[in-house]
């Protein structure tokens, strides 16, 4: 599963990343970012997640092939 | 929620002559330009909005700005808040463009302009719009401060 990070979460993970461990939802995904780098929790709790175009919630069953974006709060303006 | 599927050319764009993926400009955005898309025979009252680089924030003196976003979700989240705020106000006219890359004090990060018949309709939509887009879409601000340091933008001062 590929992995892409934004914003303030590249401080804590490289921007784009293979995660070779399983995840079948955004639960078990996050679980596995907080195995990289335990100090990402707080913010990993305010993140959306997406695939392609779409936001994704824990419901979603995340394939080996999806590309997961990781959305930290928005800043624009 | 589970995950929409809608794709670009299923996205509501609300000033076709514009095209759908204007609203993520890495260049300087030009706001007369897109202020001649703005008028509208129906519409006695145009507003534009532009949110512009300042020289500081809460004390800090600010170098630059830049912005990034996760384009693919980002211009169909600005479409579709600008499709909603159309129908609600009624609005003859719902652009809005955000700027990403390196920007420097005084340029303009993001411009909204709303063409309604009156006035009142045209202010609310644009405040409506410009909060969606400050809290929702995907677009991140860093800051870089004179001293050398710099800070992902985590919450709004708005």
């Amino acid at each position: 599963m590929r992995i892409h990070v934004y914003a303030t979460l590249k401080d804590y993970f490289s921007p784009e990343f293979e995660l070779e461990a399983v995840a079948r939802n955004t639960d078990e995904l996050k679980q596995r970012l907080l195995d990289i780098n335990g100090q990402a929790g707080q913010l990993l709790d305010s993140c959306r997640f997406a695939v392609e175009d779409g936001f994704i919630d824990n419901q979603y069953k995340l394939k080996e092939n999806d590309t997961v974006i990781i959305i930290p709060p928005s800043s624009g303006g | 929620m589970i995950r929409s599927s809608l794709s670009p050319p299923q996205v509501e764009v609300s000033q076709p002559s514009l095209g759908v993926d204007y609203v993520i400009s890495a260049g300087p955005l030009d706001l007369v330009g897109l202020l001649s898309h703005a008028h509208h025979p129906a519409a006695g009252a145009v507003v534009l909005f532009s949110g512009e680089v300042r020289d500081h924030n809460k004390g800090r003196e600010v170098a630059y700005l830049e912005y990034e976003t996760y384009r693919p979700l980002a211009v169909k989240m600005i479409h579709e808040i600008l499709a909603e705020a159309r129908e609600k106000w009624g609005l003859r006219t719902a652009i809005a463009q955000h700027r990403i890359g390196r920007l420097s004090i005084g340029e303009s990060a993001v411009v909204v302009i709303t063409a309604a018949a009156h006035r009142r309709e045209a202010y609310e939509a644009n405040q409506h719009i410009i909060h969606r887009i400050k809290h929702e879409v995907p677009i991140w601000k860093c800051e870089y401060f004179s001293d050398g340091t710099h800070q992902w933008g985590n919450n709004c001062n708005c």
